[in-house]
C-alpha cells in the first residue's frame, strides 16, 4: 500500500484527493511501508515512551467507557423492572416500562460517545505538545 | 394487496440505485476509486453511507418483527446494534483508519507478518459476509411474495442481480452515493407511514385489536428479562459490529483517525433516531395486528401494517413507500458485503486488478443466492443475530488484541479466530440438534456468544504468550502507527 499523503483535510474545501493503490499479496504488507516520519515516529527511546503511555491511557480510557456504559445501561434495565408501576401506567396506550426500554438506552450511548471522543482527543493533544516540545 | 404498487416501488428503486451507481461510474477509473472513493468521503456523506450500508431486511423489517413476537425482548435487538458503533468507537475507529488497512486481511498482514494469519482472516470474511448476505435475500423473497404475488425466488433472484451488476460497473465510490442516498430512503420509508399511522390511530380509528393490557402483558414486558440471553445478545451485537467487513471497509475511506471517530458518532446518532421507527412499527403492531404473529409472517408487518390501517389510495401510497424502504434495505446492504468481499477476494486471488474485482462481485454475489433459494428463512433478525455472534467470536477478538496488545501473535490469532469459529459456528449449525437432545443447553447453544467469545480470547492470548518468540518485529512500530495522532497542517 502505497500512500502520498501530500495533505490533509484542511477545514474548508472538499479533502484533498489521494491515490491509494491495494496492497500486493505477499508484498510484505504494510509494515515495509516508511512509518510516518513526524510528531509520532519512534525516532528515539523518548519518544517510544510517550507512544506507549499514549496507547496505555487510550486503552485505559476505551475500557472505562466500555464498562460505564454497560453499568449504566444495567442499571436502567433493573430500574425499569423494579419499578412495577411502570408496566400498568400507559403512555398513548404503550406501557411505560416499554417506552423507556425503546427509547432511552440511545442518549446513554450518545452522551457515551461524545464524551469519550473529547476525551481521547485530549490524549492525543497532550501527547502531541509533550513531542512537539521536544 | 394490489400488486401494481409492488411492481412500481420495487422498480423505481432498483432504478434510482443503478441510475446514482452509473453515474459514479464516470468519476471512478482508477483502481484506487475502485477501491476506496480516494479517501475524499466527508464524515456526514460517510456516516450516511456506513447507516445506509448497515440497515439491513433485520433493522429494516425484522425488529418490528421480533417486537410483535417477543415483546419488549425485541428492544434490545436495535440497542445492540445501535451500541455497536460505540464499541467500534472505542476500541477500533481511529485505530484501524491509521492502520492504512483496507480490509481486515491486509490488517492482519500488516499487523501479524503472516499470510497464513492472513488467509484464515479472508476465509472468515468471506464466510461472514456471505451468510450476512443470505438473509437479506431471503428479505427480498419475502417483500416480493407478499407484495406482488410473484414466487419467492423471484426477489432473491432480482436483488442478486442488481447487485452483481452496480458493484461491478460501479466500485465503491459510486457505492457511497448509493448507500448515502439508500440511508435517507430507508428513513423515509419508516418515518412518513409511522406518523401517518400515529395520526390516524390517534383518532380512534380503525379500532386496535387489542387493549393496551392485552398488547403488551407485562409476562412480555422489560421486567421479565432472561438475563442469560440478553446479555449473550449484547456481546453478540456489540462485539460483532467490530467485525463486520463492509463496515470496516468505510473508515478507511475517511481522510484520518479524527475523521474516523467523527464518522462513529454521526452514525450512532443516525441509527438512534432511525431505530424509533421500526421500533413504533412493532409496537403498533402488537396492537393492531396481533394475527400476523400467530400467521408466521411476523416479518412482513412494515409491509402489511400501512395498508391495513389506511385505507384507499393513501394506504397505498404508503405501502408503495415501505416496499421502496425495504428494497433499498436488501440492496444497500447486500451491495456494501458485496463490495467489500469482492475486495478481499480479489486481492487475495485476482492480484488487485479491476477486472478481478468485477469477477468477484459477481461470484459474491451468486453464491449466497444458491445458499438463499435451498434453505427456508426462520425469523431475518434472528438469523442476523447469529451472524454477529460468529463475528464477535472470530474477527473481533483478533482486531481488539491485534490493536490493543503487542503480545499478539500470528499462531495465537490463528488458533483464537479457529476456536471462536468451531465453537460458535458449531453451535449455530448442530445448536438444534443438541439443544433436542439435551435441553438444558438449548439458550448456550442459540445465543452462543456469551461463553464463545470469552473461550476465542482465553485461546488468542495463552497460544500467543506461550509463542512470545513469534511477536512480529515490527509490533511496535505498527502499534504506534496505529494509535499516534495524524500530523495536522500547519
Amino acid at each position: 500500500m502505497t500512500e502520498s499523503s501530500s495533505g490533509r483535510a484542511d477545514a474548508a474545501g472538499p479533502p484533498p484527493r489521494v491515490r491509494v493503490t491495494a496492497p500486493r499479496p505477499g508484498g510484505g504488507g504494510a509494515s515495509a511501508r516508511p512509518l510516518p516520519q513526524h510528531g509520532g515516529a519512534p525516532t528515539s527511546d523518548i519518544a517510544g515512551v510517550y507512544a506507549r503511555s499514549l496507547i496505555r491511557s487510550q486503552l485505559r480510557l476505551a475500557i472505562v467507557f466500555a464498562i460505564g456504559f454497560a453499568v449504566a445501561t444495567a442499571l436502567f434495565v433493573l430500574a425499569i423492572a423494579l419499578v412495577p408501576a411502570l408496566d400498568s401506567s400507559f403512555v398513548f396506550g404503550v406501557p411505560a416500562s416499554w417506552l423507556l426500554l425503546g427509547v432511552g438506552v440511545y442518549p446513554l450511548a450518545l452522551t457515551v460517545a461524545g464524551l469519550y471522543v473529547r476525551a481521547a482527543s485530549r490524549n492525543e493533544a497532550r501527547y502531541r505538545s509533550l513531542t512537539e516540545a521536544e | 394487496m394490489n400488486p401494481v404498487i409492488g411492481y412500481a416501488a420495487i422498480a423505481a428503486v432498483a432504478l434510482a440505485s443503478a441510475l446514482i451507481g452509473f453515474y459514479g461510474l464516470r468519476v471512478s477509473r482508477t483502481t484506487s476509486d475502485f477501491y476506496v472513493a480516494s479517501r475524499t468521503v466527508r464524515p456526514w456523506w460517510n456516516a450516511s453511507a456506513i447507516g445506509g450500508e448497515y440497515l439491513s431486511a433485520a433493522s429494516f423489517l425484522g425488529i418490528a418483527g421480533l417486537i410483535l413476537l417477543q415483546g419488549s425482548g425485541g428492544l434490545w435487538f436495535p440497542i445492540g446494534y445501535t451500541a455497536g458503533y460505540l464499541m467500534l468507537l472505542l476500541f477500533v475507529a481511529a485505530p484501524l483508519r491509521r492502520s492504512g488497512a483496507y480490509t481486515i486481511p491486509d490488517f492482519t498482514e500488516a499487523r501479524l507478518e503472516s499470510t497464513w494469519a492472513r488467509r484464515v482472516t479472508s476465509t472468515l470474511v468471506i464466510v461472514v459476509g456471505w451468510f450476512y448476505i443470505v438473509p437479506q435475500l431471503q428479505g427480498a423473497a419475502l417483500t416480493v411474495r407478499i407484495t406482488t404475488g410473484l414466487p419467492s425466488w423471484v426477489g432473491s433472484v432480482a436483488v442478486a442481480v442488481l447487485v452483481a451488476v452496480i458493484v461491478a460497473a460501479g466500485g465503491m465510490r459510486s457505492i457511497t452515493f448509493v448507500q448515502a442516498f439508500q440511508f435517507w430512503l430507508k428513513l423515509t420509508a419508516l418515518a412518513v407511514p409511522v406518523v401517518a399511522l400515529l395520526l390516524i390511530v390517534g383518532g380512534g380509528e380503525p379500532p386496535a385489536q387489542l387493549t393496551p393490557a392485552e398488547a403488551f402483558p407485562p409476562a412480555a414486558g422489560p421486567a421479565d428479562l432472561d438475563v442469560y440471553r440478553t446479555v449473550s445478545l449484547m456481546v453478540a451485537l456489540l462485539l460483532g459490529t467490530l467485525g463486520l467487513p463492509h463496515v470496516l471497509v468505510r473508515f478507511y475511506t475517511n481522510p484520518d483517525g479524527v475523521a474516523a471517530r467523527r464518522t462513529t458518532v454521526i452514525v450512532l446518532a443516525l441509527l438512534s433516531v432511525f431505530y424509533l421507527f421500526p421500533t413504533a412499527f412493532g409496537l403498533l403492531g402488537r396492537a393492531f395486528a396481533p394475527d400476523l404473529a400467530a400467521s408466521g409472517e411476523a416479518d412482513a408487518l412494515i409491509l402489511l401494517l400501512p395498508g391495513r390501517l389506511v385505507p384507499g389510495i393513501w394506504g397505498e401510497l404508503l405501502t408503495a413507500l415501505v416496499i421502496a424502504g425495504a428494497f433499498g434495505a436488501f440492496l444497500s446492504t447486500s451491495s456494501g458485503l458485496v463490495v467489500s468481499l469482492a475486495g478481499v477476494i480479489s486481492q487475495d486471488l485476482l492480484g488487485g486488478s479491476v477486472r478481478g474485482f468485477r469477477i468477484a462481485a459477481v461470484v459474491s454475489s451468486l453464491i449466497p443466492l444458491v445458499v438463499a433459494l435451498s434453505t427456508e428463512s426462520t425469523g431475518l433478525a434472528g438469523s442476523v443475530g447469529l451472524v454477529f455472534a460468529f463475528t464477535a467470536s472470530t474477527l473481533c477478538p483478533m482486531l481488539i488484541l491485534g490493536i490493543w496488545w503487542r503480545g499478539l501473535t500470528a499462531r495465537g490469532a490463528i488458533a483464537g479466530m479457529l476456536t471462536g469459529a468451531l465453537l460458535s459456528g458449531g453451535a449455530i449449525l448442530g445448536g438444534p440438534l443438541l439443544a433436542a437432545a439435551v435441553p438444558v443447553l438449548r439458550p448456550f447453544l442459540e445465543q452462543p456468544a456469551a461463553w464463545t467469545v470469552p473461550l476465542a480470547v482465553l485461546v488468542t492470548v495463552l497460544v500467543s504468550r506461550a509463542d512470545h518468540r513469534g511477536i512480529p518485529r515490527g509490533a511496535d512500530a505498527f502499534l504506534t502507527r496505529l494509535h499516534v495522532p495524524e500530523r495536522r497542517v500547519h
